[in-house]
């Protein structure tokens, strides 16, 4: 257990030195915020309650860009450069070296629904009664669970280019067809038709309910956990393969 | 005693060409030894079998009387690969700890200092701004974190100065006086022959040889004069010849062993013997032993 928990703290320290990820993950989703709700006129009716939605859609989309990328990517170099075939030869168990890596971003991912929060706070005046706030937190944490998985499929591939470039096409892909840019009802129908069953989408949608008073929908918690299912049968499944040599 | 190290009919195919041929071996507890061979002769593949991490396509290995993969062993190893890079973001006394965590009776932070010959300035120092040569230190210090009773080396010096090289040597022999067994490949002869109290030789696979530097040399120097003879001669005569180590009788011809075939001709010839069909045949190691030279003058 004190390994587990070493190794998360060490994943922890790593990310947060990563300029990457301060950029990516938490500038350039604040910028966004700054751009959809203060310069361009959206013209929304209730501009506070838009305010309070895209807040969600962009904490989401930060922290599903850093379950796929940068955990998926970071387990390709590691790969690549040899440090996880030393690590095997180490009595540390394989599966500890998962689970650190997700618990650690997901620690990480705390940090970020903090600061975007707070930055909406300041930026637009968004309040909510805080047990919404902490619920909205919650589910945008426990929510990238299959993105987290995905971040683990991509962290089969071997080259961390091919890695890099793939996950960046899913997750722009994923955020524009789920709605965390724009709304969905704006987006063309086929694309909406498609988004409804992708698992960005109903990511966004729970914290969207929250933030009106109302729950997730059940088929927003079906679909997730769909997608982590499948994840993570088919990350095992590759790498149970690459290991047979 | 029971061996350390232990491999039987290990073969290794790599779609369909053989990298690793039945070799056999058994590595006892205190040895320092050398796998010695050109680059492809299979002395990585053959590490990574030792280790678990490539399966054998046949034969078996096994460490402390275990297979490689278990947790027990894994605990009394320390392995510095080839061309590992270090985990990056951390400093290097941060991933010393790390690796410290890993063992249940871990070497001390100053003891690693001490051994691979680290500065503070280092230990402080983000990974990824390390050179080369610093990298490879620390790789070493992570093998040795865990107080291990059994180290394998891929290459170690490969990417070393020469005073890092030195340092790197002093302390494995320091480690072998405590009763570590060591296991290092290399495809530099000198550093083998200095170092290893025994030489396991490659080619193409194969284990060609197996003993000591010195009698690994002797049968690299020794060489063969062979002729045939149309006259009777008592092979003890020739047997008592300067520089003949042996005489063999094969197929009709007589078979000199020696190390001087220069001198021995010379004698030969002062004898006056009707000597017909004089060859000259060098030692069956002498086709690896060229390889390594000749990589040994181009790095």
């Amino acid at each position: 257990m004190g390994m587990l928990l070493r190794e998360c703290k060490i994943e922890v320290i790593r990310i947060f030195r990563n300029p990457y990820f301060i950029f990516w993950s938490l500038l350039m989703p604040i910028i966004f915020y700054v751009i959809f709700t203060k310069v361009v006129n959206t013209g929304m009716e209730n501009q506070a309650l838009w305010n309070a939605i895209f807040l969600m859609s962009i904490a989401a989309f930060s922290v599903m860009g850093s379950a796929i990328m940068t955990l998926g990517i970071r387990m390709v170099q590691e790969k690549s450069e040899g440090w996880t075939t030393l690590l095997r030869v180490t009595p540390l168990p394989a599966s500890s070296y998962f689970i650190a890596k997700m618990i650690g971003q997901s620690a990480v991912h705390v940090f970020s629904i903090i600061i975007i929060f707070f930055a909406g706070f300041l930026i637009n005046g968004v309040t909510m009664p805080f047990g919404e706030w902490l619920l909205c937190g919650l589910w945008i944490l426990l929510g990238s669970a299959p993105f987290l998985a995905m971040g683990l499929l991509v962290g089969t591939m071997k080259k961390v280019d091919t890695a890099s470039g793939v996950s960046n096409i899913f997750y722009l892909l994923l955020a524009i067809t789920g709605g965390l840019w724009m709304p969905m009802e704006i987006l063309p129908k086929l694309i909406q038709t498609i988004g409804m069953w992708l698992p960005a989408f109903h990511y966004g949608n729970g914290a969207w309910a929250i933030v009106q008073g109302e729950s997730p929908e059940l088929k927003n918690v079906l679909i997730l956990g769909m997608y982590l299912i499948l994840f993570m049968i088919l990350s095992i499944y590759i790498r149970r393969k690459q290991e047979v040599v | 005693m029971q061996p350390v190290v232990q491999i039987e009919n290990l073969t290794k195919e790599f779609k369909g060409k053989r990298a690793v041929d039945d070799v056999s071996f058994t590595v006892q507890r205190g040895e320092i030894v050398a796998i010695l061979g050109p680059n492809g002769a299979g002395k990585s593949t053959t590490m990574l079998m030792m280790l678990g991490l490539l399966k054998p396509t046949a034969g078996i290995a096994k460490l402390f009387q275990e297979e490689p993969q278990s947790r027990a062993v894994h605990e009394r190893i320390g392995v510095m690969l080839q061309q590992v890079s270090l985990m990056d973001a951390l400093k290097v006394k941060e991933l010393l700890a790390l690796f410290q965590a890993y063992y249940p009776k871990p070497l001390s932070l100053e003891t690693l200092v001490k051994l691979t010959g680290m500065t503070n300035g280092e230990l402080d120092k983000r990974t990824e701004k390390l050179s080369g040569g610093q990298k490879r230190r620390v790789g070493f210090a992570l093998a040795l974190a865990g107080d291990p009773d059994l180290l394998f080396f891929d290459e170690p010096t490969v990417g070393m100065d020469s005073t890092a090289r030195k340092q790197f040597w002093l302390t494995v022999k320091e480690l072998a006086e405590q009763g570590k067994t060591i296991l290092f490949s290399t495809h530099y002869l000198q550093e083998a022959d200095d170092i290893a109290t025994r030489i396991i030789l490659f080619n193409e696979g194969k284990v060609i040889a197996d003993g000591s530097p010195i009698e690994i040399k002797r049968n690299l120097l020794r060489q063969s004069i062979s002729f045939k003879l149309n006259e009777t001669i008592e092979k003890a005569y020739l047997m008592n010849m300067k520089d003949v180590l042996a005489v063999v009788e094969d197929k009709g011809r007589l078979k000199l062993m020696t190390e001087n075939p220069d001198s021995v001709l010379r004698k030969l010839f002062e004898l006056d013997l009707r000597l017909e069909d004089i060859a000259i045949e060098k030692g069956r190691l002498e086709d690896a032993f060229e390889q390594l030279t000749v990589e040994q003058e181009v790095s």
